[in-house]
């Protein structure tokens, strides 16, 4: 069957197919009587229609049109669906509120539904007294600092104001003057999530040096807008949480960072030993700690020297000799004696690795372990042929590492898009080495979701070409 | 050299459902078909006998249900197996799955096999007993909860691993022709290609009916099984606890929930 010229074509093909998830991925580009025809195609079973409400993958034109259904069921699944459109998501709030059988769970979906509109979370916020619901717009995502506000404002003193308050204090859009309202208001919980919120004001930063819960003192010292000497006075406290939330905060001190590199508690000088501002001094002292821990993450930094990582590759420990060979300026030099590590993991890092030289590959190949044979084909230096070679391998996770290899060419790829396994056909739908033609099979896919898969992609194209 | 691999055709659960008007089963609209977990290891063991043996060994797979389990059947002939059997009758609508073994018997009497394998349960009954009643119909000696199998086509016996309580296991030589229970895990079951899919397509499924089997509508049904569901429902929810609070306090209220457990 040839490739369809137009988007008319596509949609007629999907309406032979006969095939629910087909018409879904076409419905998008269909117009008038075609659209109707691939409307009744999907919802003329109740089945189908179920199964397209829930689907994570239905597009967000058929979510729409099935908004008008009046099957309670269906309704449900699109309050859950994430991909039901804003415009609809309101639709069925209106519908809601107007319908004599109001339930509170359709309410609550609503509420806390990623697209919902800003209109309708006013509208909640503003009027609805159900708490589920109100909590669900105070953790909405898609709720303003407007509609936040709105929702503290309501209550004085009400059990549910300290579950919005603590609600309000960690949302992304509070803004620093409704912060301040509740650090002034909330218990130490909300003062914690206020000083770590990232529109908290110097104002309140400043206020909270005198604190002195942990919970605050943890927050406050990974803060980048603190003095030199609050975050010396705070790598000296006794908690290790808030000695570690200092070993995090990329403004402290090297003479801050050079202390915590021997610090009592291994949880900080494992946050202490990712820094990529490690003096030779830490360096050394922490590629020596007795916490594998500790030398894994060492292994790891980018900014630790040849004879360090040389150290480190002979470790006993596994895992720190894999660190190594996963660091991303790790030598040639190492990455041949780890290629030969008797430990399996570790040559499968080698294996990944970028710096990782043809010849390398080409040794490794031969490895029988296939967590190495899946970094073999899944690395860009891999050759050709060799990926071809592990094209036909038995084990899926080396054919999907070719499928992911960004280097892997068209005539490589070809066999894959007759594996056995429909993931890996419908990885290749979007593969932008492969040729439409060469794709175009993948819509007659035994598989419904490649087929869905490859006729959404010929759709987009039509959209993006205009045709 | 025959193995009947006997299979199903399971209802999955999707996450929101509805009880049937008569509250016995689930409405058929919120169900997703497939074939059962367990029989997928069972038709891989089979294979592995039949692709690994110097004999020829013929897998037959069988199921009991309607036209919709030819799709599940159909999955089954495209992984290799070489004939696939149906049987139906609207009489066998409600059978339990001791009247399920009185049927697979009788398929087994037609073709004589000389093993039958059969998933450990279904996942949406999950009665763990057509296998066993199929055995005890046929009065083969059988063998439940297989994890691993030791078997030459036309040998008198087999050697099965059970896998029990507590991570034991028991090594168990078992009388052939048996029936087998196979587990999860025992193997790992292939994609079928797209190769065998078209072919399957294109492959007969012999539709079986009771009196191809010597049996009848007194044999079958809820009226001639011995079990029968009186309702289905969602039980009341248990003692759950959403915790609430800043991520700090939840974490905070999370060790002492089990601090309390520990006694701490």
């Amino acid at each position: 069957m040839k490739l369809p010229e137009c988007a008319a074509a596509l949609v007629d093909l999907a309406l032979k197919a006969g095939d629910p998830y087909s018409a879904a991925a076409v419905h998008v580009i269909a117009a008038g009587k075609a659209r109707r025809k691939l409307e009744e195609l999907m919802f003329s079973k109740r089945r189908d229609a179920l199964a397209l409400a829930r689907w994570e993958h239905t597009p967000a034109s058929v979510l729409e049109a099935l908004c008008g259904a009046s099957d309670e069921a269906i309704v449900v699944r699109l309050d859950k669906n994430q991909n039901t459109p804003a415009q609809a998501i309101s639709r069925l709030y209106v519908t809601e509120s107007l319908s004599s059988k109001n339930s509170l769970s359709l309410t609550v979906l609503v509420a806390q539904h990623r697209h919902a509109s800003l209109a309708v979370l006013r509208n909640i916020a503003q009027f609805e007294n159900d708490e589920a619901s109100l909590l669900a717009v105070s953790k909405n995502l898609a709720s303003n600092s407007e509609v936040l506000s709105m929702l503290l404002s309501r209550f004085e003193s009400n059990s549910i104001l300290e579950a919005l308050q603590k609600n309000i204090s960690e949302h992304p859009s509070t803004s620093p003057q409704l912060l301040e309202q509740l650090y002034d208001k909330g218990d130490v919980y909300v003062k914690a999530a206020v000083i770590g919120h990232a529109n908290c004001s110097q104002r309140l930063i400043d206020q909270a040096v005198q604190e002195e819960s942990v919970l605050i003192q943890r927050q406050l010292a990974a803060d980048r807008r603190l003095s030199n000497d609050v975050i010396s006075r705070l790598s000296l406290h006794q908690d290790k949480s808030v000695r570690c939330a200092v070993a995090s905060n990329l403004t402290a001190p090297k003479d801050v960072i050079k202390s915590l590199a021997t610090d009592d508690s291994d949880v900080v000088r494992r946050v202490v030993a990712s820094r990529s501002d490690l003096t030779a001094h830490s360096i050394n002292s922490l590629m020596n700690d007795p916490d594998v821990w500790v030398r894994q993450k060492l292994a790891r930094n980018s900014i630790v020297p040849y004879r360090v990582l040389a150290k480190l590759s002979q470790d006993l420990q596994a895992d720190v000799r894999r660190g190594v060979a996963r660091n991303a300026k790790c030598s040639v030099k190492l990455l041949r004696v780890l290629a030969k590590d008797e430990d399996y993991w570790v040559r499968s890092a080698v294996a990944y690795q970028r710096r990782t030289p043809k010849q390398l590959l080409v040794d490794l190949v031969e490895d029988t372990a296939v967590d190495v044979l899946s970094g073999v084909a899944n690395n860009p230096n891999t050759p050709q042929k060799l990926l071809k070679k592990l094209t036909v391998s038995k084990e899926a996770d080396v054919r999907r590492g070719v499928i992911l290899n960004q280097s892997a060419t068209r005539l490589t790829l070809l066999p894959l898009l007759e594996d056995a396994y429909y993931l890996h056909r419908l990885m290749l739908v979007a593969n932008t080495k492969l040729k439409d033609k060469d794709k175009w099979h993948l819509c007659f896919d035994p598989d419904f979701q490649v087929r869905f898969a490859a006729f959404r992609y010929f759709a987009n194209s039509f959209i993006k070409s205009g045709s | 050299m025959k193995i009947l691999v006997a299979v199903k055709q399971v209802a999955a659960l999707d996450e929101d459902f509805e009880i049937r008007a008569d509250e016995k089963d689930v409405d058929e609209d919120f169900l997703l078909y497939d074939l059962n977990e367990w029989d997928d290891f069972s038709l891989e063991e089979a294979m592995k006998i039949k692709e690994a043996g110097t004999t020829e060994v013929e897998v037959v797979v069988v199921s009991v249900g309607p036209d919709r389990v030819d799709e599940s059947l159909r999955k089954c002939l495209a992984k290799g197996a070489d004939r696939a059997i149906r049987v139906w009758d609207d009489s066998i609508e409600g059978s339990d799955a001791i009247a399920i073994g009185r049927i697979l018997a009788a398929i087994a009497k037609k073709e004589a096999p000389d093993m039958i394998f059969a998933g450990v349960q279904s996942s949406d009954q999950a009665y763990a007993s057509t296998g066993i009643s199929t055995a005890a119909y046929l009065n083969w000696p059988h063998a439940a909860v297989v994890a691993d199998l030791q078997y030459q086509p036309g040998n008198k016996s087999a050697v099965v691993r059970r896998e029990l309580e507590g991570g034991l296991l028991q090594e168990v030589e078992i009388n052939c022709p048996a029936v087998l229970t196979i587990q999860l895990g025992i193997n790992k079951p292939r994609y079928a290609s797209l190769r065998g899919i078209k072919q399957a397509a294109a492959k007969p499924i012999e539709e079986v009916t009771l009196a191809d089997i010597g049996l009848s509508g007194s044999d079958v049904g809820v009226g001639n099984s011995m079990s029968h569901v009186r309702r289905m429902y969602i039980p009341a929810k248990g003692r759950a606890e959403m915790i609430e609070g800043t991520i700090a306090e939840q974490a905070a209220k999370l060790i002492q929930i089990m601090n309390e457990f520990k006694g701490v």
